[in-house]
């Protein structure tokens, strides 16, 4: 149930960035990537690997794989390896999200973590257009989306963990500790 | 590592292996099945939007309408005026052509669309837009407004489609410059965004002799823009050691329109 669950957060977060306006730079509030990290902190690795999988199949589908004159810019599939790998990074951090350092730890790392997704999606297009082009505005941009995420990310976490914990998809604090001891 | 924690790594291997493969049409047509999921929740966000911003326009007082429809009202008058005049001319201008045995320009047909979503990508300018291949809408169609030039259509679903906007590196537009013979390509550069765009005309001649507000209009080569519409108008010219390039201010504004049109027919 919690996999239906954070699949339809995923959705909706997918939805929902596209009325943030943009801040300065250019640089972008990225909601999915936010809601799949919490994903990564409240399921085990197995569970990461599929929300990794729908989570970067829905931005593939949206918002990254641009088919161009009949050529792809970047392969289907390939925001899904992000996502998994980033996600192993943020599920090595679950025992202590276990032990209730949740919003901390989440916070903490969807920054760099998001400036890294960003970054590699730059290095594909750069690969794939040719020019090796970094100029500052670039730099300001990922940064930017890892501020704003480390930002965000707190209003995002506390969400989705109240709601989960109201629905009864995520284990109490105490249960948790316990069920991590044992 | 744990039997099931390896047998979801081999699973998602392959299934991420397998998506790899896809080729350009089937990621398209992937791309417009899921546009076609996600397009009726965009649509009632951007109703939402629209509502809460007619709200507090809506706030507005009588003297303010009235100034308002004054001000729409001698608009209306002007474009009326506009509109018969482009009409005589329309009609002299085929005369002319059908007299030189030109084939005659047959006229845009024009989808409407509105935009539902501003694209929440970083390094990509697109729109999505709510007219699909129901209304027949393809992929590679021009899409435009009264003020000029705004893209081309992608990926078509049903009931919507993406629009790549001019502002992007990938969106190339054959052009050529008022009042010269120059010809060259319009795009966006990398750092380019739809709320900063920085186009620039590139494969110019280095002799090329342009000023600051002259009218750059799209040249109809390469078939999928048609002739004669407006880009937007030189900002400066540089020479470069192999061409001449020119910064373009785009004659749309990118961030605010909220309605397009699509030529779905004619006019190439």
């Amino acid at each position: 149930m919690i996999y239906l669950y954070l699949i339809a957060a995923q959705f909706l977060s997918l939805a929902v960035q596209e009325y943030i306006p943009p801040l300065p730079y250019g640089a972008r509030v990225l909601l999915l990537p936010l809601v799949f990290f919490y994903a990564a902190l409240a399921v085990p690795p197995p569970g990461m690997l599929l929300l990794a999988f729908t989570g970067g199949f829905m931005w593939d589908a949206l918002v990254a794989t641009q088919v161009v004159d009949g050529n792809l810019e970047i392969s289907l599939g390939w925001s899904i390896v992000l996502y998994a790998v980033l996600g192993a990074i943020m599920s090595g951090f679950r025992p202590l999200f276990q032990r209730g350092h949740g919003w901390e730890i989440h916070c903490l790392l969807s920054g760099p973590l998001i400036c890294i997704f960003v970054l590699s999606e730059y290095l594909m297009i750069t690969f794939r257009r040719g020019g090796f082009l970094f100029p500052k505005i670039i730099w300001w941009r990922i940064g930017g989306e890892g501020l704003a995420a480390m930002i965000v990310s707190p209003i995002v976490f506390l969400l989705l963990h109240w709601l989960a914990l109201s629905l009864g998809l995520v284990p109490p604090r105490e249960e948790r500790a316990a069920a991590q001891q044992a | 590592m744990r039997h099931t924690n390896a047998i979801a790594v081999a699973l998602f291997l392959v299934v991420a292996v397998a998506l790899f493969a896809f080729t350009p049409r089937n990621t398209e047509l992937m791309q417009a099945r899921f546009l076609g999921v996600i397009a009726p929740l965009l649509k009632n966000g951007s109703s939402l939007q629209k509502q809460i911003v007619g709200f507090r326009e809506g706030m507005k007082t009588l003297g303010e309408l009235d100034v308002e429809n004054k001000q729409l009202r001698v608009e209306l008058d002007e474009l009326k005026a506009k509109d018969q005049t482009l009409q005589g001319l329309a009609a002299e201008n085929n005369q002319l052509r059908r007299a030189l045995q030109y084939r005659e320009r047959s006229a845009f047909k024009l989808v409407p669309a509105r935009i539902i979503a501003r694209d929440a990508s970083t390094w990509w300018s697109t729109i999505k837009v709510d007219k699909g291949s129901n209304d027949g809408v393809q992929a590679d169609q021009p899409v435009l407004t009264e003020d000029g030039l705004v893209g081309k259509t992608t990926v078509v679903a049903g009931n919507a489609s993406t629009v790549l906007l001019i502002s992007d590196e990938n969106c190339g537009v054959a052009a050529t410059v008022e009042g010269t013979r120059e010809r060259g390509i319009v795009r966006g550069t990398r750092t380019s965004t739809a709320t900063a765009p920085d186009l620039t005309l590139g494969l110019l001649s280095k002799l090329a002799d342009l000023k600051a507000g002259q009218k750059v209009y799209s040249s109809g080569v390469g078939g999928v823009f048609p002739s004669g519409v407006l880009i937007g108008e030189v900002k400066d010219f540089e020479v470069e050691p192999l061409e001449g390039t020119a910064s373009v201010i785009p004659s749309v504004d990118l961030t605010t329109i909220e309605d397009v049109f699509i030529v779905t027919g004619g006019g190439k």
